[in-house]
């Protein structure tokens, strides 16, 4: 925040955050199970994952609301894993706000700083300057339910922030707003995070929210962290099927190795057909590989040695507006997905039926991971090639 | 082919079926509640001895609202009977938060033990009562030494007795009002550093306000009134004013200043219960 309540500095503990081997039951169901994680000073960090992948469950872990039944969460180098929220430098803002209804915005905010027993001229001052920073001014005296959507978010963030917390916890803070008002709260959000300087954890089921804000994002499924990565990182380098399929859309695809050679593998398909991938250099007989659909290209003259050459026949063409989509059924049965930027005068149009060649560069095959069966242990990888809308 | 006319005879119907319906139970209203109330305010304020000819006067208000016998009963009625709401309160509110935000699959049994405990007759709960607190019962027999005489045929067994009546209509409307508290807020005031008595403070309590008048609405008024409890557990220092009320009409034949009495209550009453509504209403808040 300002002066008067600057940032805690945890990176000599190395992180503001640290989650060591982590694990939450409840009954039967492992809601976490043996997560790591480090979070920086100051950083942008979001949980993402379907609904019921622990994200929820983990940032709970990190405020106190519940207790690990094994591993340690640290707060700036300190052990927290037995304090209460009460007892913890960190604030929530929830889903559902929990703004207090028979209070004015001003005492919601000032709920916080007046449990911490801080001077009356003090708390006025804090209000004031952090009614200013969510831009509310002139607010202090309505209830929340006067407020818009938007605002009671802003009251809700402001009541946090004012008690200048060592990082900010968010509980999928906008799912309550509509789309218009999620985007301006998006950017907001990450402009409030970079001029108060505080760490945010942020936890989201949409990957495109995730993507915009965050400076590194933890992937989520059934209870583990898939990949944790930028978001460019997670997109080009997906880790394992689950990460490739929940960020964007990607093809996913199970290569046979039938040769290999200038440090590529390749599967022929046939009729001089070829997928091509970069060798993993392990030896395994298949490999999974991501492609993304943008990557793929219609050929219309020849097609480079080092590139991907398969052709199929167009199923479906949907336009999105600054691209258009393309399900290509290729020889093996196998879809692809391909978008085309709209923007380019080729004067091919496709249709439903038409005949394709599609062409993309071996290093634009990603591979994933490599084996037999399950190339990626643990991952509930759809071993044939899906195109996954998210 | 007929079903062009049917629409039109069916609005018809529901414009006198809104009298129709509305009719017997106003009637019932005014028979079974209104009239005896009526006559209660005519016996207050007829000459005694009663009779076609007596008149009327204002003689048994000056009595009862000047007796100091009466002001003495009114203050342990009073007594007694916030005694009893207060312990009440202190278990009701707990219990209710307990049922709301903790109990998960258990919330129903607990509301079905309360319907239940109330179900039982109030004369059979009395005198259970006794039989654990008189002087060979069971907390005298579970507790060592000599036994303790003040447990039966006192206020405190009245308070005790009364607060167990109660219960469950002091526990459902504050278990109502909670219902409708989202929990993230209580989370949120633990999470901005709230001890439990803070949250009771700041946030429970002034959100279950409504239910709280409510119950209190709901008990004080039957419990300011009660007289089989007093007879049956309490002593000489528990004289209240449903006693003195019955005393007077029954035993005393005194029916003016019994009705009068009686009426006073009733205004008092009222006064109250508008009060705690306006209080609740206050107290409502958007949400």
């Amino acid at each position: 925040m300002k002066e008067g309540t600057p940032p805690m500095d945890g990176s000599e503990s190395g992180g503001a955050i640290v989650l060591e081997r982590v694990t939450k039951r409840f009954g039967d169901v492992t809601a976490v199970n043996d997560v790591e994680i480090t979070i920086e000073s100051g950083e942008f960090f979001s949980l993402l994952g379907p609904s019921g992948c622990g994200k929820t469950t983990t940032l709970r872990l990190i405020a106190g609301f519940e207790m690990p039944d094994r591993g340690r969460v640290l707060l700036q180098g300190k052990d927290v894993t037995h304090l209460t929220p009460q007892k913890r430098n960190v604030n929530m803002v929830f889903q559902a706000y929990g703004l207090f209804p028979h209070m004015t915005v001003a005492d919601n905010i000032a709920f916080g700083p007046k449990i911490k027993k801080v001077p009356n001229d003090e708390i006025a001052r804090r209000v004031a300057e952090i009614l200013r920073t969510v831009q509310l001014e002139g607010m202090e005296d309505r209830r929340p339910a006067q407020l818009s959507g938007g605002q009671q978010q802003r009251v809700a963030l402001a009541r946090s922030l004012v008690n200048g917390p060592a990082a900010l916890l968010l509980d999928e803070p906008l799912g309550a707003l509509d789309l218009k008002l999620r985007k301006e709260m998006q950017l907001e959000l990450k402009d409030l995070q970079s001029r108060t300087g505080t760490t945010f954890v942020y936890v989201t089921h949409d990957q495109e929210e995730a993507m915009t804000m965050s400076d590194r994002i933890a992937v989520m499924n059934q209870g583990v962290v898939e990949q944790m990565a930028t978001p460019r990182e997670l997109y080009r380098r997906p880790a394992s099927a689950f990460v490739a399929g929940f960020i964007g859309t990607s093809n996913l695809i199970t290569l046979r190795v039938d040769g290999r050679e200038d440090g590529l593998v390749r599967m022929d398909l046939g009729e001089g057909e070829r997928i091509l991938a970069p060798d993993p250099e392990d030896g395994a007989a298949t490999a999974l590989i991501t492609v993304r659909p943008e990557w793929i290209k219609l050929a219309l003259g020849e097609v480079g040695p080092r590139a991907s050459h398969v052709g199929g026949t167009v199923v479906d063409v949907v336009y999105l507006g600054s691209v258009t989509q393309l399900i290509v059924m290729l020889r093996t049965g196998e879809r692809l997905t391909v978008h085309r930027l709209n923007d380019e005068v080729d004067g091919v149009d496709p249709r439903p039926g038409d005949r394709v060649v599609l062409h993309w560069a071996a290093e634009n095959s990603f591979v994933i991971g490599t084996g037999l069966e399950e190339p990626q242990p643990g991952a509930p990888a759809d071993p044939k090639p899906v195109a996954k809308d998210t | 082919m007929a079903a062009v006319a049917t629409p039109v005879r069916r609005t018809r119907r529901t414009g006198r079926g809104i009298f129709g319906i509305m009719f017997a139970p106003v009637t019932l209203l005014i028979v079974l509640f209104l009239a005896p109330m009526l006559i209660m305010v005519q016996m207050s304020v007829v000459r005694f001895p009663p009779n076609v000819a007596s008149g009327y006067v204002l003689e048994h208000y000056r009595t009862v609202l000047t007796d100091p016998i009466n002001l003495k009963i009114w203050w342990t009625t009073l007594y007694i009977g916030s005694t009893a709401m207060a312990i009440m309160l202190a278990i009701a509110m707990p219990l209710a938060y307990y049922m709301v935000f903790k109990a998960g699959k258990w919330e129903l049994f607990i509301l079905l033990a309360l319907v239940l405990a109330d179900e039982l007759a109030p004369v059979v709960k009395i005198y259970a009562w006794q039989s654990i607190l008189g002087r060979e019962g069971i907390l005298n027999w579970l507790i060592p030494g000599s036994p303790i005489a003040w447990l039966l045929f006192s206020r405190f067994a009245v308070i005790v007795t009364l607060a167990s009546t109660y219960i469950t209509y002091t526990t459902i409307p504050i278990y109502a009002a909670m219902k409708a508290i989202d929990f993230s807020m209580i989370e949120a005031a633990v999470d901005l550093g709230a001890g439990w008595w803070t949250q009771a403070r700041k946030i429970l309590i002034p959100l279950a306000a409504p239910g709280i008048f409510i119950a209190m609405i709901l008990v004080y008024i039957p419990m300011l009134t009660d007289f089989v409890t007093a007879d049956i557990v309490g002593g000489t220092g528990s004289y209240m004013m449903g006693q003195r009320v019955r005393d007077l009409i029954l035993s005393g034949g005194d029916w003016g200043s019994g009705a009068a009495l009686n009426f006073v209550m009733l205004v008092v009453s009222v006064v109250a219960s508008v009060f705690a509504y306006w209080l609740a209403r206050l107290n409502k808040i958007d949400r």
